[in-house]
């Protein structure tokens, strides 16, 4: 072989490693910036999911024909009226609230991105009041946004690491949603390096209104 | 041609090309995610229980609808004996809750897979689908610009309302979505469409519109109509804190 062609052998060799560099290198933003935050196909979680769904449905179908029955009653129908008034004032945040549940502290710089699908995460595993650095998160509040110096706004406020989520709520079912394989940590973890991220369940959590 | 005996140096060069070029194969393939591998027979299964769960679903949030509606019209007749504030408390905080039709105007939001790509043939990774974050980034973007209401297939969304993804399906409020998707959201138009085509609000979106061919837009428009909340408002672990007054 020449020194030619020896050149030219190495200078094709490089263009291929540099194509499959490229290739490789898109392969992984791609799996990163989108199919990093949901989780992956399950024959068997979807129908989960909506067993479950449908046995909350059937639950309040039951408070709802109770509530319907006491209508016949004016005092009992009085009594249901409050209780009403008691549950859409805590779920629209015009009341204090406290509960059993979950301390979740993400440590580390994250786009609002994180911040969005960690809330969603918990939603979906049943919280029913979440927090974030003391903001409770109801109808009333703003969405997360990010101002061009990077940083997370909330409801007119800046959010500083750490994020410390507080979710009222069925513990151990928030633990293992959020710890399972595949499940938002595993996916954080994987997507963004060097932060920190801790559950510690908790026997109270009081949260303010808002309204 | 002449030949003659590469250097050490050389044989040193291609061989460290070999190996990066069959690492770089290697995890080429590695990085692929796996499509699934269900036999097509429990996959048939698989589609009859979602549909049965489905059928169930559909039924038991008209029949909450159709309760909630009966509740609220005898409650109001309970007007008559004296409960007049307490009834009109209660019906401004089945507002504030979803538990009312919003009307208004606003902004409305069509998103779609790729044109040419088929949801059920492709895997959930696929760039030109519509995927559950995308719902959910828009979502967050009309929060932000102070959207009063908001719907997405009709499914009102809450403060409580989660969006999740299992594969290629979408579940809002645990409710079982197909694109195409038309977001509705009531409120202030001009700083919601300000928000809408800010490309940095939602990069990954404006991205793959331009490159993967998904169809986002949006119209402003007047009299938009986001339906009432038909799911179920769980509250077992959350309980009111009394202050002293």
């Amino acid at each position: 072989m020449t020194i030619r062609e020896r050149e030219l052998s190495l200078l094709i060799t490089s263009i291929v490693v540099g194509l499959l560099i490229a290739v490789q290198s898109r392969a992984f933003t791609d799996v990163a910036s989108v199919f990093g935050r949901d989780t992956r196909a399950d024959a068997f979680r979807e129908l989960q999911i909506l067993k479950k769904s449908n046995e909350k449905l059937e639950d309040e179908i039951s408070d709802l024909q109770n509530q319907l029955f006491k209508t016949n009653d004016q005092e009992e129908s009085l009594k249901a009226i409050r209780e009403e008034i008691e549950k859409y004032e805590m779920l629209s945040g015009r009341r204090d609230v406290s509960g059993p549940g979950v301390s979740v502290t993400i440590n580390g710089k994250v786009q609002d991105i994180w911040l969005t699908d960690m809330t969603n995460e918990l939603l979906s595993a049943g919280a029913e009041a979440i927090s974030i650095n003391n903001i409770r998160l109801v109808d009333a509040t703003n969405g997360f946004d990010t101002i061009p110096n990077g940083e997370i706004v909330l409801n007119g406020s800046i959010l500083k690491p750490p994020y410390e989520f507080q979710a009222i709520g069925d513990k151990a079912t928030l633990r293992s949603a959020l710890e399972q394989p595949q499940g938002i940590f595993q996916r954080i973890n994987q997507s963004l390096s060097g932060l920190e991220v801790k559950l510690m369940e908790k026997d109270l959590i009081t949260m303010e209104k808002v309204l | 041609m002449k030949f003659s005996e590469p250097s050490f140096r050389t044989q040193l060069v291609f061989v460290a090309s070999g190996v990066f070029i069959g690492l770089l194969i290697t995890s080429q393939f590695r990085s692929s995610v796996p499509t699934s591998s269900y036999p097509s027979d429990e996959l048939a299964i698989k589609k009859e229980l979602i549909k049965n769960f489905l059928d169930d679903q559909s039924l038991l949030k008209s029949k909450i609808v159709v309760l909630r509606d009966e509740i609220g019209k005898t409650q109001d007749q309970s007007k008559n004996l004296g409960d007049q504030k307490l009834i009109e408390t209660l019906n401004e905080l089945k507002k504030s809750v979803g538990l009312e039709t919003a009307k208004g105007d606003g902004v409305e939001i069509s998103l779609n897979d790729g044109v040419l790509v088929k949801r059920d043939e492709v895997d959930s990774i696929d760039q030109s689908l519509i995927h559950a974050a995308d719902l959910r980034d828009l979502i967050n973007v009309l929060r932000s610009a102070r959207a009063e209401a908001i719907s997405i297939n009709d499914q009102r969304i809450l403060s409580n309302t989660s969006i999740t993804s299992v594969g290629n399906t979408i579940l809002v409020n645990n409710f079982h979505l197909l694109p195409p998707f038309t977001v509705v959201a009531i409120g202030d138009t001009e700083l919601m469409s300000q928000r809408l085509t800010d490309v940095n609000a939602l990069p990954d979106l404006y991205k793959r519109q331009k490159s993967k061919n998904i169809q986002f837009s949006f119209a402003i428009k007047n009299g938009l109509l986001a339906p009432v909340y038909n799911g179920d408002f769980s509250v077992k672990y959350m309980k009111p804190v009394n202050n002293p007054t």
